[in-house]
C-alpha cells in the first residue's frame, strides 16, 4: 500500500515532489535540500536561545527577586518545552512552518501534499532526538539526519519517515508578463515563407527564452538563440536576408513569434470546435456543491 | 483560444483566488464566510482545470509553474487539518490514550519485562549484598542517596525534611523532574527507531540503575524513609517509562517485522499510534513529577503516605484498563 496520493512515477531521486490531488491534477512541489533547512535550523536556534535569554533576563530582574524558586522552575520547565515542543508546536499550529523555515521558505506538508497535523509535528520532532545522534558538543550533529536525506530519497530524515512528510520549498511565482511588446515587432512578411507553422511548444519556447532575455547579456543571448533561429529559418522556408538570422537571432525569434501567435489562434480554435463547444467565460461556472 | 486571450480571460480570477490564499498565510487566519468559501471552491476548481488546460496544450514553464504553485497552496488551504480544540486534550488523556493503550498492550508488556525485570533481580541482589552496587553506582552517589533518605532513628527534629522540602526547594525539583523525566521517556520513544534497541538499552540500563539504588537503600536500613518516599509517585513514574518503552518498541517492532508494507510505510502505519502513547506518557510523567515535588516530600505519618500511594497505584491500573472502554473506539 502506497501512501494517498503520492505517485511512485518519479524516480527515487528527485528534487520534486509529485502528489495527484482528489481534482485529478498533478502537483508538483519543490523539495527543500540540507542547506536551506540547516539554515533554517540555525535561525530556529537563536531564537530558542533568545527566548531562554529574554526569560532569563526578564524574571531576574521582576519575578526572580520575590519568588526566586517558581522562577527557577518556570526556567526549567521552559528549557524543556524549547527542547522537546518548540518544533512540535510551531508546525502544528502554523500550518507546518516555525519561524525559521518561513524565513527560509520552507514548510512541512504531508507527503501526499496536504498540511500536517498537530499529532504528524509531533511524531517528525520527537525522533528529531535520533536524527541529531551522534551528540556532540552541545547542539549535536544531525550525523543520522544527514545520511539519510542524501540517500533515502526525497531528503527526508528519519522523522520525515516516521510522519510521512516532506519539507518544501514555497515558490512565490507571479503571473508571467507579455515578453516583447507584439504591436512593436514587424510581423515576417507572408511572401517570404513557406507554409509550415510552429507547434504551440516551440512558440511557448520562444516566449519563455525572450521573457527572461533581461537577464542574459547580449552576447550570450544571441548565441543561444541562434541554434533555434537556425532550425525555424530552414523549417519555415526563410527567405528574407541572411543576415537578419545570422547576426540579430534575438530580434528573428521575436518576430517569429509576431507572425504566428495569430495563426496559432487559429489552430487552436479549429481544434476546439472539433473536440466540443468552445469554453467562453459562461461556460467556466460550475455548480458548487452544497 | 489563444495562450494570450487565455491569461487575459482567466487572469482577474487568479488574482482574485491569490488574494483569498493570502489570507491563510496570516499567522491567526480568520475563516472565510460561506460566500467566500463556495467562492474560493468553485476557484479553486476551475484553477485545477485551467492547469491541466496550460499543461496539455504545452504553453510553456512559466504559466504553468505559476498555476502549479497557487493550485498547490489552494490545495493547502483547502484541505488543511481542522484545527485543534482544548476539549480534544481532554477527550486525548480520558478516552483515546488509555484506548490506545490497551490496543497496543503488547509492546507494554514486553517493555515491562526490558524494564522491571532487570530493576527486580537487581534489587533482590544488591539487597541481598549492598556492597555490590558500588559497581552499578559510583560511590559519591550511593553516600548522598543515604543522606537523602536517613534511616528513622538517625532522623531528628530537624530531620530531611525540614532542610529538603521547603516549599520553594519543591518548586523547582517539579521544574527539574517535569524537564529530565519527561525527556527520558520521549528519548526512550524515539530511539525506538534504532530498530528497537535503543529502547531496550534505555529501558534495561534505567531499570539496573533504579534496582541498583532501591536495593542498596533497603539492604541497608534505610527503607523506612526510602519506601513512603517513592510509592506515590512511583505509581506514575514506573508506569509511564514503561509505557513510553513500548511506543519505542512499536517503532522498531514496525521496523523489524513490516509485513505486507515496505520497512518506510510501515514506519508511518505504526508510527502516528506510537507517538500518541509517547505522549500520553509524558502526561502521566508530568503528573509524577507533581507529585513528587509536592506530596512525596510532605510531613504526613507514614501510614498515610503509604495508603494514598496504594490509591494511586489502584488508579493507575483502573485508568490504563478501564477508562474510556465503553467510549466508541476511534
Amino acid at each position: 500500500m502506497s501512501p494517498p496520493g503520492t505517485s511512485t512515477a518519479l524516480p527515487r531521486v528527485s528534487l520534486e515532489h509529485v502528489v495527484e490531488t482528489p481534482e485529478n491534477v498533478v502537483l508538483t512541489y519543490q523539495l527543500a535540500g540540507p542547506a536551506a533547512r540547516m539554515g533554517a535550523f540555525f535561525i530556529d536556534f537563536v531564537i530558542r536561545i533568545a527566548i531562554f535569554a529574554a526569560f532569563t533576563f526578564l524574571a531576574v530582574m521582576t519575578l526572580g527577586r520575590f519568588l526566586p524558586a517558581l522562577t527557577v522552575a518556570m526556567g526549567l520547565v521552559l528549557y524543556f518545552a524549547l527542547d522537546w515542543l518548540y518544533f512540535a508546536i510551531c508546525e502544528g499550529f502554523f500550518r507546518g512552518k516555525t519561524p525559521g523555515k518561513h524565513m527560509y521558505g520552507l514548510r512541512v506538508v504531508h507527503a501526499a501534499g496536504y498540511p500536517i497535523s498537530l499529532w504528524e509535528a509531533v511524531v517528525r520532532n520527537f525522533v528529531r532526538a535520533m536524527d541529531n545522534a551522534p551528540f556532540i558538543l552541545f547542539l549535536g550533529s544531525y550525523g543520522v539526519c544527514w545520511l539519510t536525506m542524501l540517500t533515502c530519497g526525497k531528503f527526508r530524515r528519519l522523522g520525515d519517515m516516521v510522519a510521512q512528510t516532506v519539507v518544501i520549498e514555497e515558490r512565490r511565482v507571479k503571473v508571467p508578463k507579455e515578453p516583447i511588446i507584439l504591436e512593436k515587432i514587424q510581423p515576417i512578411p507572408r511572401n517570404e515563407l513557406g507554409g509550415w507553422v510552429p507547434a504551440p511548444t516551440t512558440m511557448a519556447l520562444i516566449e519563455e527564452f525572450l521573457g527572461r532575455r533581461g537577464v542574459l547579456n547580449y552576447v550570450r543571448g544571441h548565441s543561444m538563440a541562434i541554434g533555434l533561429a537556425r532550425v525555424l529559418a530552414t523549417r519555415l522556408d526563410y527567405k528574407g536576408p541572411v543576415s537578419q538570422v545570422e547576426e540579430y537571432p534575438m530580434a528573428f525569434l521575436a518576430r517569429v513569434y509576431a507572425t504566428f501567435y495569430r495563426v496559432e489562434d487559429d489552430v487552436l480554435n479549429i481544434a476546439d470546435e472539433v473536440r466540443g463547444p468552445k469554453r467562453g467565460k459562461a461556460g467556466r461556472t460550475v455548480e458548487v456543491a452544497t | 483560444m489563444n495562450k494570450r486571450q487565455f491569461v487575459a480571460a482567466r487572469k482577474e480570477d487568479w488574482q482574485r483566488f491569490e488574494k483569498l490564499l493570502n489570507r491563510f498565510d496570516k499567522v491567526i487566519s480568520k475563516n472565510l464566510d460561506s460566500d467566500q468559501a463556495a467562492d474560493f471552491s468553485k476557484l479553486f476548481r476551475e484553477l485545477c482545470h485551467d492547469l491541466s488546460m496550460v499543461r496539455s496544450r504545452g504553453w510553456g514553464k512559466g504559466l504553468s509553474s505559476y498555476l502549479n504553485d497557487l493550485v498547490s497552496r489552494g490545495h493547502n488551504a483547502f484541505y488543511r487539518a481542522p484545527p485543534a480544540r482544548m476539549s480534544a486534550i481532554v477527550w486525548f488523556l480520558t478516552v483515546g490514550f488509555p484506548q490506545l493503550f490497551r490496543r497496543n498492550i503488547r509492546y507494554f508488556v514486553a517493555a515491562s519485562l526490558l524494564f522491571f525485570g532487570p530493576m527486580a533481580v537487581t534489587w533482590g541482589v544488591i539487597q541481598h549484598n549492598p556492597e555490590l552496587a558500588r559497581r552499578v553506582i559510583p560511590a559519591e552517589q550511593l553516600e548522598q542517596m543515604q543522606e537523602m533518605y536517613p534511616k528513622v532513628e538517625e532522623s531528628t527534629g530537624s530531620s530531611w525534611k525540614s532542610s529538603n522540602a521547603g516549599s520553594g526547594e519543591r518548586l523547582i525539583m517539579a521544574g527539574f523532574y517535569t524537564q529530565h523525566n519527561v525527556s527520558i521517556a520521549l528519548d526512550c520513544f524515539g530511539r525506538g527507531i534504532l530498530f528497537g534497541a535503543g529502547t531496550a538499552y534505555t529501558l534495561i540500563f534505567n531499570g539496573i540503575a533504579l534496582g541498583a539504588v532501591s536495593g542498596y537503600l533497603v539492604g541497608t536500613g534505610h527503607h523506612a524513609k526510602f519506601l513512603t518516599f517513592v510509592v506515590s509517585h512511583g505509581s506514575f513514574e514506573l508506569v509511564a517509562i514503561a509505557v513510553a518503552g513500548g511506543a519505542g518498541l512499536m517503532l522498531g517492532h514496525a521496523l523489524l517485522h513490516p509485513g505486507q508494507r515496505t520497512r518506510f510505510e510501515s514506519l508511518w502505519h505504526r508510527g502516528l499510534e506510537a507517538v500518541q502513547i509517547a505522549v500520553g506518557a509524558g502526561a502521566m510523567l508530568l503528573m509524577a513529577a507533581l507529585i513528587e515535588a509536592f506530596w512525596s516530600p510532605a510531613d504526613v505519618p507514614d501510614v498515610l503516605k503509604v495508603s494514598v500511594g496504594a490509591l494511586l497505584w489502584v488508579f493507575v491500573v483502573i485508568y490504563l484498563s478501564i477508562a474510556g472502554r465503553w467510549e466508541r473506539s476511534t
